[in-house]
């Protein structure tokens, strides 16, 4: 099967190599109608593969091919070569990926430029990365200015549509796209992709939130059960738990808790804030906020979410927080590997019941400008940064959980309390691309948290319904 | 008699001297307030414990390694990683912000200057028009149309480039005449009149006759200029975007700050903050009377 | 009054009528405003009509040159015999219509094109830019993948940049035109007169002399179109599009939409409006908090620190002016660590069993704290400058008070006060401008916040200017961002219109000495 595909790939190839030189001086319609034919195979291929992909054997999944064969190597780097010829030979990317990763991504980018090196010295690359473009707003850059964006983009994964709807986005390239959907899991291929064509690769599927608590507060999972026994076990130690009201991303875990719909589809956001549920989900906060002080920590003060879990982690201020995977190796570092505990979110008490917190749980993704001049040699480059040995090293360097099968079914990612702690919050955890778009991070969801958590929870309920309406109206166009 | 009027200047005297002596109390109190946030940045600079803020005012150990960091990073292996590697690069920055200083400073206070000049000294038929054209464009925000700016920048193929701030910074400068003139309509008239007696053109008048006497509203005029681009933030962050080898200080220090980074940068950050602190600081306490002489348009001659 | 009154009096009642003019001026100025308006719109009418009545008038009574000179411009010169200024005219003719054929037309007929296709089911008018980017069928690397290409893309804000500059240009050379239409004239006046015209050197050499204006303006100004007019056009466009989020160039186009955006913030959309409301009202109460509290402390301080017996006044004015030197996002910053819920300030008072002040998250204690910040920022610059002024009051008039009877708190009111106030209205008058675009403080102290769900993309701190810039940068509302632009331009216009008018009121002095 493996060699048949590659066969497949090889002619499709050929046939493009032919009428990309044709496409030089001939009409353009022959390029059109070869390529839609070798749309039509590939996506009947996909189809096929994203259905066997369950199994979580990359290996056996019959499709993917492998990138990393001389044959393969060569043909991209054919195509490198082309594209360098634009530009004198020299490949210049960007990359933008989160400050924190950037050493790490650029030991990836150094291994990348050996693996693709030109045989010949034909071409050269200039890849620079950056890491002043954070993940959680890569995509508006890249929409609001295209041509200076970066060629290759890490970004959160409910910036897709929005970025496929300003069509800066490109497609994944077919040679990439067996491979990705054969080597992810279904659910990461889902959220890579729109109308069932894929459009970025699968990085981590670490982006959503659940409880770090340290152990010598509370003895093991039994302990960290509902956010009230938790605060009132923090208060007597003279700690607190630590989850962070004030930013829309985590406080909408709440409102989802209680009920209220906030939806993104079709290229609209809609939220019933303006509801009971609403209501309800501000009440719980308001209960929450009350024992501010008193075991209880809603803000991250003027520093942000990392600096106040560090601090606190390091000062003995914190007994738990609500955190991500990002934070984990800070924490370790802070209280010893064997105190850090990591489990789903605790219940919260809404309309007196104890129900368990839901959240936001999503992927870090890598896309490719529409506008990119190496549109290959980005694709490569993105493909290289997510393959499977990679997402491995990244668990390793910097503790990310993956999305490719093979390295979750790796013996020391397997049994990452992280790890545990996310599958557990998974039934839990909504989908970032289907709840929220850009719209909702540019409301005050978290201002609205503020509020709350400045006045301690004591806001009457007039008031809460009054800025409840003003958040579906900023929200609800 | 003169008893009495000894004992009521000696009252007189303590009065004096009770005020006096609340002044000076006044005034140290006032001084310790506006100083402590400085020596707390100075302090922090020297923090060899990492983090963002202590609950106590000396550092616990003391260190220059914040200094170190700002030129030196070694990376993993312990290899001292050159300027283009490093993460925060503070010498290019530094090297970015004088660049960008110089050449701003030169043109902006030629061109006030100029300006000025022609609106002070020179009478013409729409001097009306450009005084009060430059009176409205002033009232505009300054970073209201940044992004219109950034695309003609696009076109001429200067974005992301270090020259564009300085054509922002010094594009605008014909505006800000009104101190500049201020100070021209002081000088006599009659010097001019005399030296066009003498056969001078208004050129010759310009370049050695009135340039010479302004000595006091060039240093103002080339001290604002100068410092300008070390604290300007708004422009360096919309023109530069992810170019990182192009920040200027104000905005690389700025980036330290970021969510990921502020506890581990915070202490580099204040060294980093001390270092551009103390020039700025000299050169301004030293020309400090220029200053003043050009605020006040001249009333207080430097 | 007239001269000789004035100059009979002595200082001291020179300067008592000099302040009096000035606080009864204020009125007057008002009213002085509206009929400046008024003047200027009479004037540009005027010029206006004058204008045409000239050109038609020089046209009757020109002869063939110069009325050949209106069709082909420098013919008139050329023929009066200044060919070379002639020759400039005429390629300045031929480099406009170059430059209108194969550039600026298409721009004038891409601003408004109509029934343009901006997704797949909607049609619309008035869209800037004539066709939607759409995606094109490429071979890449096997497979259907579609791309834009950027260079022929017709992108919004392209074309209505190269179309404001293609209207720049017009202007420009429409001022050339009549320019060389009366050079014609002129010319042909000078040869009937039996003179002859002046050269071309000679003409040149006049740039050095007659008119160095116009070589000392000719770069500044250029710049000051190409960066800073052309712009600010630019940006008062967009307020008329829908340029927003959804509608970002190049992926997507933008259209007029006439004063949709000014009707949100004014009062359509509730939840815009009112934030427009608050933000407002707030701006112009920390404006002049802000500016008079740093006024009056300054003074003060500076009145400590001149105290004829307070000694080492150097090193007191130097420890002030440090903290004014060091760039301000450095302390701005520093301030906000320092005072927020988790820094230095609150882990002290946390220590001592006190409770924390929430100087940064609490609306009226955030409003609270960047006022006072704002006078620590502050203060030392108006000390520096009033202590200048302070050592040029002339004794004498302290002497005259001081035989009156007057104590220490009468001489400030009386006379101190009075002086550095007239003195430094400018200042006062750039300074509270300055404030109400004061950037630095709000957003590196409190970032604007805090930020309830009543405000649209802003918080209880922020002023208009940072409104601005969180609508540009955060949530790319480009064309309400312009909106407030304006409106900022609009209140600090109005208020230095009417303080400028009122000094120039009170500057009637500049004339007489």
């Amino acid at each position: 099967m493996v060699s048949k595909s590659k066969r497949v790939l090889a002619l499709v190839l050929t046939a493009m190599m032919a009428s990309a030189a044709l496409a030089g001086c001939g009409p353009t319609e022959v390029t059109q109608t070869q390529n839609s034919t070798a749309g039509e195979t590939t996506e009947s291929k996909a189809a096929g593969d994203s259905a066997e992909s369950g199994d979580g054997e990359s290996k056996a999944s019959a499709e993917a091919v492998d990138i990393y064969s001389d044959e393969m190597i060569k043909n991209v780097k054919d195509k490198m070569k082309e594209e360098a010829a634009q530009t004198d030979g020299v490949i210049s990317l960007k990359v933008w990926c989160s400050g924190d990763d950037l050493q790490f991504e650029k030991k990836l980018i150094k291994e990348f430029e050996e693996k693709y090196k030109s045989d010949d010295g034909s071409y050269s690359f200039k890849i620079k990365a950056s890491g002043a473009i954070g993940e959680d707003n890569a995509g508006g850059k890249i929409i609001e200015s295209p041509q200076d964006g970066a060629d290759v983009f890490n970004f959160a994964d409910d910036q897709l549509s929005t970025l496929v709807e300003a069509k800066a986005i490109a497609q994944v390239s077919d040679v990439f796209q067996n491979n990705l959907i054969a080597n992810n899991t279904e659910d990461a291929v889902g959220v890579c992709s729109i109308n069932g064509t894929p459009y970025a690769f699968p990085k981590t599927s670490d982006n959503g939130y659940f409880l770090y608590y340290d152990k010598r507060v509370f003895k093991d999972d039994s302990e960290v059960a509902s956010f009230d026994d938790m605060i009132q076990k923090a208060n007597s130690n003279k700690k607190s738990v630590y989850f962070n009201l004030t930013n829309g991303w985590y406080n909408a875990g709440v409102y989802f808790t209680a009920g209220v719909k906030i939806e993104y589809k079709d290229g609209k956001q809609t939220t019933t804030f303006d509801s009971d549920e609403g209501l309800a989900a501000a009440k719980a906060m308001c209960h929450l906020a009350e024992s501010s002080d008193k075991g209880f920590l809603g803000t991250a003060g003027s520093s942000g979410d990392n600096a106040a879990v560090q601090k606190g982690f390091k000062e003995g201020t914190l007994a738990a927080a609500v955190i991500g995977t990002w934070m984990g190796p800070a924490i370790k570092e802070a209280i010893g590997e064997e105190n850090v505990g990591a489990a789903k979110l605790p219940t919260i008490l809404i309309n007196g019941e104890q129900k368990q917190t839901e959240s936001f749980g999503g992927y870090k993704i890598v896309g490719v400008n529409q506008f990119s001049k190496y549109q290959i040699t980005s694709q490569a480059l993105a493909y290289f940064l997510t393959n499977p040995e990679s997402q491995l090293k990244r668990y390793n360097e910097r503790g990310l959980i993956p999305t490719s099968n093979e390295a979750l079914a790796d013996e020391k990612v397997k049994v990452d309390p992280a790890l545990k702690a996310i599958n557990d919050q998974k039934a839990y955890a909504h989908a970032q691309g289907k709840s929220v778009s850009g719209v909702f991070w540019a409301s005050n969801v978290g201002g609205f948290g503020g509020e709350i958590v400045a006045a301690k929870g004591k806001i009457d309920d007039a008031a809460l319904k009054k800025s409840l309406k003003d958040l579906d109206e900023q929200i609800n166009k | 008699m003169t008893n009495s009027k000894s004992s009521i200047q000696g009252g007189y005297a303590a009065k004096k001297k009770a005020v006096n002596t609340l002044v000076y109390v006044i005034l140290t109190v006032m001084v310790i307030i506006w100083i402590f946030p400085i020596l707390w940045l100075i302090m922090q600079s020297f923090r060899g414990e990492s983090g963002i803020s202590t609950s106590y005012f000396f550092p616990k150990e003391w260190t220059f390694d914040n200094y170190k960091r700002l030129f030196v990073e070694v990376d993993d292996a312990g290899n001292v990683l050159p300027l283009d590697e490093m993460r925060f690069p503070y010498l290019r920055w530094i090297l970015n912000t004088l660049l960008v200083a110089t050449l701003s400073c030169v043109i902006s206070t030629l061109f006030i200057l100029m300006v000025s000049y022609t609106l002070s000294r020179l009478r013409f038929k729409s001097r009306k028009t450009f005084l009060n054209l430059g009176l409205i464009l002033g009232m505009f925000p300054g970073f209201m149309s940044m992004a219109a700016t950034y695309s003609i920048m696009e076109i001429f193929g200067l974005k992301q480039q270090l020259i564009a701030l300085v054509i922002v910074y010094s594009a605008g400068a014909g505006l800000g005449y009104q101190v500049a003139k201020g100070f021209f309509d002081t000088i006599p008239r009659s010097l001019d009149e005399a030296a066009k007696i003498d056969g001078a053109t208004r050129n010759q008048i310009f370049w050695r006759i009135i340039l010479p006497l302004s000595k006091p509203i060039i240093v103002y005029t080339a001290l604002t200029t100068f410092t300008g681009p070390w604290a300007d933030y708004i422009f360096v962050s919309y023109f530069m975007k992810d170019n990182s080898d192009n920040y200027t200080v104000a905005l690389g220090l700025y980036s330290m700050l970021g969510n990921q980074t502020i506890s581990e940068y915070f202490t580099v950050f204040c060294a980093g903050a001390v270092l551009i602190a103390i020039p700025i600081t000299i050169l301004f306490v030293v020309m400090q009377r220029f200053y003043v002489a050009g605020v006040t348009g001249g009333a207080v001659k430097g | 009054m007239n001269y000789l009154d004035y100059v009979q009096m002595t200082k001291g009642q020179r300067f008592a009528y000099n302040i009096k003019s000035f606080f009864t001026g204020i009125p007057g100025a008002i009213v002085k405003l509206f009929v400046v308006i008024g003047n200027f719109l009479k004037n540009v009418f005027s010029f206006i009509v004058t204008g045409f009545k000239n050109y038609g008038s020089r046209f009757a009574k020109g002869d063939i040159g110069t009325k050949l000179s209106y069709v082909v411009m420098g013919a008139g010169n050329m023929m009066h015999g200044q060919i070379g200024k002639g020759i400039c005219f005429l390629a300045a003719e031929i480099a406009y219509f170059a430059f209108m054929i194969n550039f600026g037309w298409s721009y004038i007929t891409k601003i408004y094109a109509t029934n343009v296709q901006v997704d797949e089911n909607t049609l619309v008018n008035g869209v800037i830019g004539k066709e939607p980017p759409i995606y094109q069928e490429d071979s890449v690397f096997g497979g259907s993948k579609k791309v834009i290409n950027l260079d022929t893309l017709d992108n919004s804000n392209k074309v209505l940049l190269f179309f404001v500059m293609t209207v720049i240009v017009c202007i420009a050379f429409f001022a050339i035109y009549i320019t060389n239409t009366k050079s014609a004239y002129a010319t042909q006046k000078t040869l009937a007169e039996g003179k002859k015209p002046i050269g071309f050197i000679a003409e040149l050499k006049m740039f050095l002399d007659e008119r160095f204006h116009v070589t000392l303006l000719t770069l500044p100004i250029l710049l000051l179109i190409l960066f800073t007019i052309l712009p600010i056009i630019f940006t008062i466009f967009m307020a008329f599009t829908n340029y927003d989020k959804e509608h970002q160039p190049p992926g997507n186009m933008y259209w007029w939409v006439g004063f949709a955006n000014f009707a949100d913030v004014f009062y359509s959309n509730p939840l815009k409006s009112q934030t427009f409301g608050k933000i407002l009202i707030w701006t112009l109460v920390w404006a002049v908090f802000a500016t008079f509290t740093n006024y009056i402390f300054g003074i003060i301080l500076a009145l400590l620190i001149n105290k004829k017996e307070i000694r080492f006044k150097a090193f007191w004015r130097t420890m002030f002016v440090i903290t004014a030197a060091v760039p301000q996002f450095v302390t701005l910053l520093l301030m906000r660590l320092i005072l927020s819920d988790d820094g230095a300030v609150n882990s002290l008072l946390q220590g001592a069993g006190l409770p924390v002040i929430p100087f940064l998250s609490d609306a009226t204690a955030a409003r609270i704290t960047v006022i006072v910040v704002n006078m620590w920022v502050g203060i030392p610059y108006t000390m520096l400058i009033t202590s200048g002024l302070l050592m040029n009051i002339p004794e004498d008039l302290y002497e005259s008070a001081r035989i009156d009877g007057a104590n220490a708190f009468q001489q400030f009111t009386k006379i101190t006060f009075p002086y550095i106030f007239f003195v430094t209205t400018p200042y006062l008058i750039t300074t509270f401008v300055g404030n109400i675009n004061n950037f630095n403080v709000i957003y590196f102290l409190t970032g604007g916040g805090p930020s309830p769900s009543s405000y649209y993309q802003a918080g209880q701190t922020d002023l208009l200017v940072t409104w601005l810039y969180k609508l540009t940068v955060n949530s790319s509302d480009f064309n309400l961002a312009s909106v407030i632009g304006i409106i900022v331009f609009v209140v600090c216009a109005a208020g230095s219109l009417i303080t400028f008018n009122m000094s120039k009121a009170s500057k009637n002095e500049e004339e007489f000495s």
